[in-house]
């Protein structure tokens, strides 16, 4: 499936420095993205570590997954882009929390990290923190992780209402990031993906300043996914841009095959 | 290897290893680790490897286990913690074969919450135990699975019924789609179910579906036993438990 993609990383209007990272690999339809945490300089250390040991390893996988950092495997079958993906997980989580305990000044420092790795018509995902994947289809949009703070925790057991955590003023309290220990639990998941699907990568700071069904909207009245990336980006600044704002697009092209697809195409109309 | 050292004020009482077996702590003295005082259960508390991990797990002891102030009911260990049973203190000395110094000082601190941060896995237990105790609201039974499905009342699928698993329920004429449409001049796509944080959300696909005999605007939240008509499908979804 052709895929064409684009990426943009904003300061926003009230921080002084970006911790947000994020990188493209066309090659292999790779795409990553870390929101990083610490003081001083040290939250784009934490994610452009992150980054950095991902796309290192997806890139020089090949089909040997075996390698794991930690006894933790995943009883479920994935697939051997998934495994390679929960193995980079690892090494990114271990390269953050070695180099704060080499370093006294980079203690605390973490970083969040969602990954959208698309081979044939299957996205391979792996998550850790509050950044967020989304999928575009057919005009609704839908969420493809669940995020790793308290008061995401909190509505999931029914503690209290999806409202009551957007006015949360715990919403910047995450439960799992990378390098605050060793060892990391990470989400995967995959997905079948369709012709004309658009995955969103989106650190907290699109989230919390703009609403879904306006990124819903702005996704589908904007194709290219470089300038869909940059409206999006403007809209958050638009409403105050309280934190750094990334966004992923990556817009899979509808299959061409001639006067069978435009056949298919006109019969769905008819329905 | 690592060790634990069993103190009292501060002095040295007792050290055990720990090796495969758990290290168990209480007042009896069948114990690997007896503390001789009144506040201590019989069997209070245990210490074991979890792979690489250490754990303390609290016994249900009538007056506790601590890790660094904290109350646990199970909590991971790092070298440099002190658990703490009665008026003795355990002190955790986990160095392997590389120190993996734990910075204990900065988890006492209230969270700053403008900067995002990470919760300790102990203060973690902590705050959604107190959040859980101040929500009344709670629906949430841990002890309950709840299973979401759809049942399929009339129309033409592959299945009777359908347990929603993923986080994405595709209903169309898709081979990918995990509800199958059968029939002439069906969309691929027609809707999609998305689990969130809070339920199961329809949304729209290349049709409407519609729910409780109106067409939905947007994605909606599916309750306990709504209605779904969707491409001359009639679906009930329930959560069964």
């Amino acid at each position: 499936m052709q895929i064409v993609s684009g990426g943009v990383t904003d300061l926003g209007r009230v921080r002084s420095n970006n911790e947000d990272s994020f990188r493209i690999v066309e090659p292999l339809n790779l795409f990553i993205l870390s929101d990083g945490m610490g003081g001083e300089a040290h939250g784009e250390i934490a994610s452009s570590l992150a980054v950095d040991t991902i796309e290192k390893i997806c890139s020089s996988s090949k089909g040997d997954a075996e390698v794991t950092l930690d006894g933790t495997s995943t009883s479920e079958n994935w697939t051997e882009p998934t495994r390679v993906l929960q193995n980079a997980v690892f090494q990114a989580n271990f390269g953050i929390y070695q180099s704060s305990q080499e370093h006294p000044e980079q203690r605390g420092m973490g970083a969040t990290l969602t990954v959208g790795w698309i081979n044939g018509s299957k996205l391979s995902l792996a998550h850790v923190g509050d950044s967020r994947a989304y999928l575009l289809r057919t005009g609704s949009l839908q969420q493809l992780t669940n995020d790793h703070s308290l008061v995401a925790e909190q509505v999931r057991r029914g503690i209290i209402t999806p409202q009551q955590a957007e006015e949360s003023e715990m919403q910047s309290v995450l439960l799992r990031a990378l390098g605050a220990h060793p060892e990391v639990d990470v989400d995967l998941d995959e997905f079948e993906l369709f012709p004309r699907d658009v995955l969103l990568l989106c650190s907290d700071g699109l989230t919390r300043m703009v609403t879904e069904p306006e990124i819903a909207g702005t996704l589908q009245a904007e194709t290219d996914p470089e300038k869909a990336a940059q409206k999006l980006v403007d809209l958050a600044n638009e409403r105050g841009g309280l934190d750094n704002v990334t966004v992923i697009v990556a817009r899979l092209q509808d299959e061409s095959k001639g006067w069978f697809s435009w056949l298919r195409r006109d019969s769905g109309k008819k329905d | 290897m690592a060790k634990l050292s069993l103190m009292f004020e501060q002095k040295l009482v007792k050290e055990v290893p720990i090796g495969n077996r758990p290290v168990t702590i209480g007042r009896s003295p069948d114990n690997d680790l007896p503390v001789d005082n009144l506040a201590v259960s019989n069997y209070h508390a245990r210490v074991y490897f979890e792979g690489a991990r250490l754990v303390v797990e609290d016994l249900d002891s009538l007056n506790g286990t601590f890790v660094n102030d904290l109350r646990v009911e199970r909590a991971t260990l790092h070298d440099g913690d002190s658990i703490w049973i009665g008026k003795h203190h355990i002190k955790v000395d986990a160095t392997a074969d590389t120190a993996i110094p734990w910075d204990s000082g900065r988890k006492t601190a209230a969270p700053k919450i403008n900067e995002t941060m990470v919760l300790d896995t102990k203060v973690r237990r902590d705050m959604l135990q107190q959040a859980a105790a101040m929500g009344e609201r709670s629906q949430f039974s841990p002890g309950r699975m709840k299973m979401p499905t759809l049942i399929v009342l009339n129309g033409r699928v592959d299945q009777k019924e359908y347990v929603l698993t993923n986080k994405l329920t595709v209903i169309g004429k898709s081979p990918m789609a995990t509800v199958r449409l059968r029939g002439w001049f069906k969309p691929r796509v027609a809707a999609q179910i998305n689990q969130r944080d809070d339920g199961y959300y329809l949304g729209t696909g290349a049709k409407i579906p519609v729910v409780n005999g109106s067409p939905i605007p947007g994605p909606v939240r599916l309750n306990d036993g709504d209605l779904i008509e969707i491409c001359g499908v009639r679906m009930n979804f329930v959560i069964r438990e």
